[in-house]
């Protein structure tokens, strides 16, 4: 593989810790699942097609590390499908304790949701489009969207608790 | 259109990106409880501009260009003319190598310059291109939760663009500038908590201009002579 290719995914470490950080919860599981990433990645380079979107595959590659090598590893409460979870019938709006919450009440706020949850908020924040969200997490645009409503619902009822 | 059908649209209506508004904004007309989500999304997008973003470490880096394969002894004929850019993108690589492994340097620093690399051996650095910074400071806006203050570079250093980045695990601004064919990186930081270093320091080969402004800190980074940097550093603090 080229060595500026390397380079290219090295670009992008910053964000993959960022989202594996999120994801496992813990700093040595987060750097353990970059490294694994980058090791596929790397493995997987040589096919990767010129004009390829590198930074989405990545984030892929990421997301299926997770999934298949670190997911089972733990018994999370909080791992389960999203898109099973009913809606609340009424979300509650609570955008003033939005504002007012400290960046470390939004990160344990994080935490607190299910893994796709945080994935699709996350990928949302990344700067992905719902195509490119829809690529990674391997689902159709539409369920992004209903998937990404829900997260951010589920989000602003934990911040609810952090109301003053 | 139903609650249900408009909902999962209404993050797309608040920040303006929805392309078929008409039918959502009929619906809103006459649902209070949609109406409030739509505020509620965009307060949301606002607290989430606040969330902890967390950097690899430079170790974390220093293992993973570990497993990159060496570059090749030798270059088919065909591909020297590929060399010159080849060649600028590992001497960033190799000078990062060396100072992350240099001992005694300081953590800012450190990030200063292999941030500076990072631009340099991008292929494609910038988040948002220009030709001034008037074009390039409100794209910054709702992506950070502060405004930098950067004076006009002035045409002999002209401002390519600028980019979001981590830099000690926050977000920052990157503004990057052109004199002849080096690369000028400037970076702008949250700086509270940080032993944010002040006045000139060369690291590896590479200037570095630091100033602060109340709660931002200002680095300039490159490879350009250090009176031309200062000239730079100049103008960017002027008011």
């Amino acid at each position: 593989m080229a060595r500026d290719r390397s380079q290219e995914l090295l670009a992008h470490a910053d964000a993959l810790y960022n989202l594996a950080r999120y994801l496992t919860g813990r700093d040595a599981d987060a750097e353990d699942l970059v490294q694994e990433t980058y090791s596929r990645a790397l493995a997987a380079a040589p096919r990767l097609v010129d004009g390829s979107n590198v930074r989405a595959w990545l984030f892929q590659i990421l997301r299926n590390t997770f999934i298949s090598a670190w997911r089972h590893k733990k018994r999370d409460p909080t791992v389960g499908g999203l898109d099973t979870v009913a809606p609340a019938v009424e979300p509650p709006v609570v955008d003033d304790a939005m504002r007012q919450a400290a960046a470390r009440d939004l990160e344990a706020a994080m935490l607190t949701l299910p893994e796709d949850a945080r994935l699709v908020i996350l990928l949302d924040l990344e700067g992905f489009t719902e195509t490119e969200v829809a690529e990674i997490v391997g689902c159709a645009v539409g369920t992004v969207k209903s998937r990404l409503f829900r997260a951010r619902s589920a989000l602003r009822s934990r911040l609810a608790g952090y109301r003053t | 259109m139903t609650c249900d059908d408009v909902r999962p649209l209404l993050l797309a209506y608040a920040r303006g990106t929805l392309t078929d508004r008409a039918a959502v904004a009929a619906h809103l007309e006459g649902c209070a409880a949609c109406a409030r989500l739509v505020v509620a999304e965009g307060a949301l997008d606002d607290a989430l501009g606040r969330l902890p973003q967390a950097a690899a470490s430079l170790a974390l880096k220093r293992r993973l260009r570990g497993q990159a394969p060496p570059a090749p002894a030798a270059l088919p004929r065909r591909r020297l003319a590929l060399v010159g850019a080849g060649v600028a993108a590992l001497a960033a690589a190799v000078a990062l190598w060396l100072v992350l492994r240099a001992p005694g340097t300081r953590p800012v620093e450190d990030e200063a310059l292999a941030d500076h690399l990072r631009v340099v051996a991008s292929a494609h650095p910038l988040d948002v291109e220009s030709g001034g910074v008037h074009q390039v400071k409100p794209w910054f806006s709702g992506r950070l939760d502060f405004a930098p203050r950067v004076g006009d570079s002035g045409d002999d250093f002209p401002l390519a663009g600028g980019a979001l980045a981590i830099f000690e695990g926050r977000k920052a601004a990157t503004f990057v500038y052109k004199r002849r064919l080096h690369t000028i990186s400037l970076f702008v930081v949250p700086a509270g908590g940080l032993d944010w270093p002040s006045g000139p320091r060369r690291v590896a080969g590479f200037n570095q201009r630091y100033w602060r402004d109340g709660e931002l800190g200002y680095v300039l980074v490159s490879d350009v002579d250090g009176g031309e940097l200062d000239e730079l550093a100049r103008r960017l603090r002027a008011p």
